[in-house]
């Protein structure tokens, strides 16, 4: 896997750097900010862009913008942002797309959880933190179909949403495949998704319903 | 002499400049000034060297000499001032006439009667004493003529041009009358002949003489009546100098022609005495003309004469209550008790306050409307203030009014800061430097503010001086507050900066707790990660283990280190407040409806914002058992206008230690205001509106 670094601490990005290499991936390019960024990104065309979401000039969405500029001229290259801590508002457009991950900057120090979602991302699928998810979710909502989801469920659609397969899910919550299939089925029953066997389009549907009733802004108040 | 002229033409009034001609009239005038004053000190010392001495009808005796002396100075003086200071006024030329006339006769009047009580006789004594008649009598037709000149040295339209003439020929009958007529020569010299007189012409010169004395009267008759049609048209300056003349004058004609009437009545005996308060009555009004010409204190003849009247009518009112009173209680006690006399003094005592006021807005009333009405304005407003119904700022704007002057400005003098202020409590720095008149008020002996105003119509700061002194409580009362605000108002500007300043403090540190401490941490943790590969999965067990737990160490402290930072400001803020606060409704536990707007507000109110609704979402999640919240953000009228609304239990205070209270404040330091609904079960709303500009 080819990866460009885009991170505005030196120490985090030689971390990084170091942290690919370790799991044999080859760090093509690492930047300290967003300026040349996309250049970088076109020109060396990796499989992975690894993008600090707050750098300079300004220290407040370079990445995500840089992300947003990259899945557009380069869809099939993965993008994983990162982030110090979590905020939607920048990554709103950029969750549903394919090859997107979205994780909080100390998820690398579970450095297998992190290469596999960075693997995942690379190959198309997506990787959200589970504190994404959870804001994206709306965690204790009470006013529409998420709330006839059980308990159980509700955290298979997180896991779903993060962007793991029913293997993984069954992996995580110690349960069997059949067990997560039949959870999956029931959550995109009650939510009214068509099922698919396809991992990420599961994900995406999930992803874009959740966003079509909840993170849609609404219109701007008049003023 | 010259120098004498210049000083003279010191302070002269009117535009013309100093040419060679006006120098050489100062001059002459110094000169003709000077005569007189050489002239009257042998008059005088005539007079007291033959102080008490016995001559039949001697007029200019005693007092009487002493009298037309001052008579002399008087003319001349005020003469000489006019002629050099207003050079073009043919008052100052008559009045110098005048004076050397008159000083002329006295000189030739008391040689002559001094000459007379020398036994062995004097030289010249006919001839001296010949002047005392000839050169005497034109004085009272030039007295005329300086009546009815005054106060411009013009006459009062083309119509008078006959009367100088009728002067000119009583002048000129009666120096030829005086001067030619054969045999003894006028009292009290009857003893000497006349030196040139003409012989056998004596009734001619004597029918001579009625009719130029009758032409003089005529022309004393006609000079007063001048003034008075003169009053008519007159305005300004001009109408001022003949009130101030008309008024003197009034006296001196009801003391002049009671003085001469005695004559009619009683012919002998202390001729002198009367003789000397005609000439005090002329010597007053060379005064009076000459301080009014030269515009001196021209303004306070209104005080004057407003005051004649209310305290010459009050006399008269006291006095006839005191005759009143004392005669009633003399009836009724009995007369030469103490009782009438303590009665009377009490009725006296009660009224003069009373009757003194009513007085006075009777004066003011009939003479001077405008005044009156303005100081019943005031006193309208002093009552309005007091009953609350006015500011004392709007005295400012009733000055202006009153005093017809819409540029007036009231300057107050800040009790604590000593600096001037306007009424809306900005500082004015250029007060010295404005080049209006500048009247100072004082209460009770400490300034208090100046009154900045344009000096328009007559220089007469008498009403601005009678409005300050009734309205100075409300100018007091105003400057108070205008600093009190200006105080407040510098309170609540370090109140919003020590707000955003630690507003501000609050990102710096979410920024370096982000940017600084977290990230340093996590590469500490990939830094023992790489470690852990390195030891390669043979590496030893134990190291492996030490090395996972401090990365989960590290991992809690990040997490901490993330909670300790979401209750500041976050980073979103920066993008605006919409996307802030749809990222705090976002991740609320609970479902927050958004209408937010998405105009961006200065960082202030904008952190504000964001500090309310985070106050305003965690009360609705902790307290109020929420199922559900609206979050709105509008503009409205200058404010951004933020709501709260839940569907909880309501019964939210501001009271105790809540949160609420802290809300209070923070909006009340950006100048906003704070609104809690919260009816028990009926949920609470939240509204702040904080001022954010156009």
């Amino acid at each position: 896997m080819r990866v460009v670094i885009a991170e505005d601490q030196v120490l985090l990005r030689e971390g990084l750097a170091r942290l690919f290499a370790d799991g044999g991936h080859e760090v093509v390019a690492s930047r300290g900010d967003a300026r040349d960024l996309t250049a970088t990104v076109a020109g060396h065309h990796p499989d992975l862009a690894v993008l600090d979401i707050r750098m300079p000039p300004t220290f407040t969405d370079e990445g995500a913008r840089a992300a947003s500029t990259i899945k557009q001229a380069n869809p099939e290259i993965g993008v994983l942002l990162l982030s110090q801590h979590i905020e939607t508002t920048h990554v709103v457009d950029l969750v549903g797309l394919s090859g997107f991950g979205y994780l909080l900057k100390d998820r690398v120090l579970a450095v297998t959880e992190f290469l596999e979602a960075s693997e995942r991302v690379a190959r198309g699928g997506s990787a959200l933190d589970p504190e994404v998810v959870g804001r994206l979710l709306g965690r204790g909502r009470s006013d529409d179909e998420l709330s006839e989801l059980s308990e159980r469920e509700c955290e298979v659609l997180g896991l779903m949403a993060e962007g793991l397969t029913n293997t993984g899910i069954a992996k995580r919550l110690f349960l069997s495949e059949r067990t997560v299939e039949a959870h999956v089925r029931h959550v995109l029953l009650k939510l009214g998704i068509p099922d698919s066997e396809d991992g990420h389009r599961r994900v995406l549907a999930v992803l874009a319903h959740v966003r079509a009733t909840r993170l849609r802004p609404s219109a701007p108040a008049n003023s | 002499m010259s120098a004498l002229a210049l000083l003279l033409a010191r302070g002269r009034v009117g535009e013309n400049g100093h040419d060679m001609k006006d120098v050489r009239a100062s001059t002459g005038a110094a000169f003709v000034w000077a005569l007189c004053l050489v002239a009257v000190i042998p008059t005088v010392v005539l007079l007291v060297a033959t102080w008490g001495r016995q001559l039949t009808d001697d007029l200019f005796g005693g007092v009487g000499g002493l009298s037309f002396a001052l008579l002399s100075l008087s003319f001349a003086t005020a003469g000489a001032m006019i002629v050099a200071r207003v050079p073009g006024n043919a008052v100052g030329r008559v009045f110098l006439a005048i004076g050397l006339l008159n000083s002329i006769a006295q000189i030739s009047y008391q040689y002559g009667a001094w000459g007379l009580s020398q036994p062995g006789g004097v030289p010249g004594l006919r001839e001296i004493a010949w002047a005392t008649t000839s050169v005497g009598e034109p004085v009272a037709p030039l007295i005329g003529l300086a009546i009815l000149l005054f106060p411009d040295g013009r006459l009062p339209s083309a119509r008078w041009r006959t009367v100088p003439w009728l002067a000119v020929g009583a002048i000129a009958g009666l120096v030829i009358s005086g001067a030619l007529a054969p045999g003894p020569q006028g009292a009290p010299f009857g003893a000497l002949t006349n030196p040139v007189g003409l012989a056998g012409t004596h009734g001619a010169m004597t029918v001579l003489n009625w009719v130029a004395w009758g032409l003089t009267v005529l022309v004393i008759a006609l000079g007063a009546a001048a003034p008075v049609i003169r009053l008519g048209r007159a305005r300004g300056d001009e109408r001022q100098q003949l009130k101030v003349v008309m008024t003197a004058g009034a006296v001196i004609a009801l003391v002049g022609a009671l003085d001469m009437c005695t004559w009619f009545i009683w012919p002998h005996g202390a001729l002198q005495q009367r003789i000397g308060i005609l000439g005090l009555c002329f010597s007053a009004y060379a005064v009076a003309a000459g301080t009014a010409v030269l515009r001196y204190r021209l303004y306070d003849v209104d005080v004057a004469i407003e005051r004649t009247l209310v305290y010459g009518t009050l006399t008269l009112l006291l006095a006839g209550a005191y005759a009143v009173t004392t005669l009633a209680l003399a009836i009724a006690v009995g007369s030469g008790s103490p009782w009438a006399t303590a009665g009377a003094t009490l009725v006296v005592a009660v009224a003069f306050r009373p009757l003194r006021a009513a007085l006075q807005d009777l004066v003011d009333r009939r003479f001077r409307r405008a005044r009156y009405e303005a100081r019943r304005r005031v006193a309208a407003f002093m009552d309005d203030l007091r009953a609350g119904r006015a500011a004392p700022e709007a005295i400012e704007p009733l000055l202006r009014e009153l005093l017809s002057d819409p540029t007036l400005e009231l300057r107050f003098i800040g009790p604590e800061s000593q600096v001037y202020v306007d009424t809306s409590g900005l500082p004015v720095s250029d007060v010295a430097e404005d080049p209006r008149l500048h009247t100072p008020i004082q209460r009770a002996g400490i300034p208090v503010a100046l009154v900045v105003h344009s000096a328009t119509g007559p220089r007469h700061p008498d009403p601005l001086t009678m409005l300050v002194e009734a309205g100075g409580l409300a100018i007091e009362i105003a400057r108070l507050r205008v600093e009190l605000r200006r105080q407040l108002a510098e309170v609540e500007a370090s109140r919003a900066r020590i707000v955003a300043a630690a507003d501000a403090e609050r990102r710096r540190i979410e920024r370096d707790l982000h940017d600084g401490a977290q990230q340093r941490l996590v590469s500490i943790g990939l830094a023992l990660r790489h470690a852990q590969h390195e030891l390669g999965p043979g590496g030893p067990a134990p190291a492996n283990e030490t090395l996972n737990r401090a990365v989960a160490e590290l991992q809690l402290a990040i997490t901490e280190l993330r909670g300790l930072a979401q209750g500041l400001p976050p980073a979103q803020l920066d993008a605006g407040l919409a996307p802030a606060l749809r990222e705090l409704a976002a991740g609320a536990p609970l479902p927050v409806q958004v209408q937010i707007t998405d105009e961006r507000f200065s960082a202030g109110v904008e952190a504000a914002a964001y500090f309310i609704a985070c106050e305003g979402l965690t009360n609705a999640i902790k307290h109020a058992q929420a199922g559900a919240v609206e979050l709105s953000a509008r503009r409205r009228n200058g404010s951004l206008v933020l709501r709260i609304a839940d569907d909880g239990i309501g019964g939210a205070t501001t009271g105790g230690g809540s949160g609420l209270r802290g809300l209070h404040d923070r909006v009340a330091a950006h100048g906003g205001r704070l609104r809690i609904e919260s009816a028990p079960a009926s949920g609470t709303t939240l509204t702040a509106e904080l001022p954010c500009g156009s």
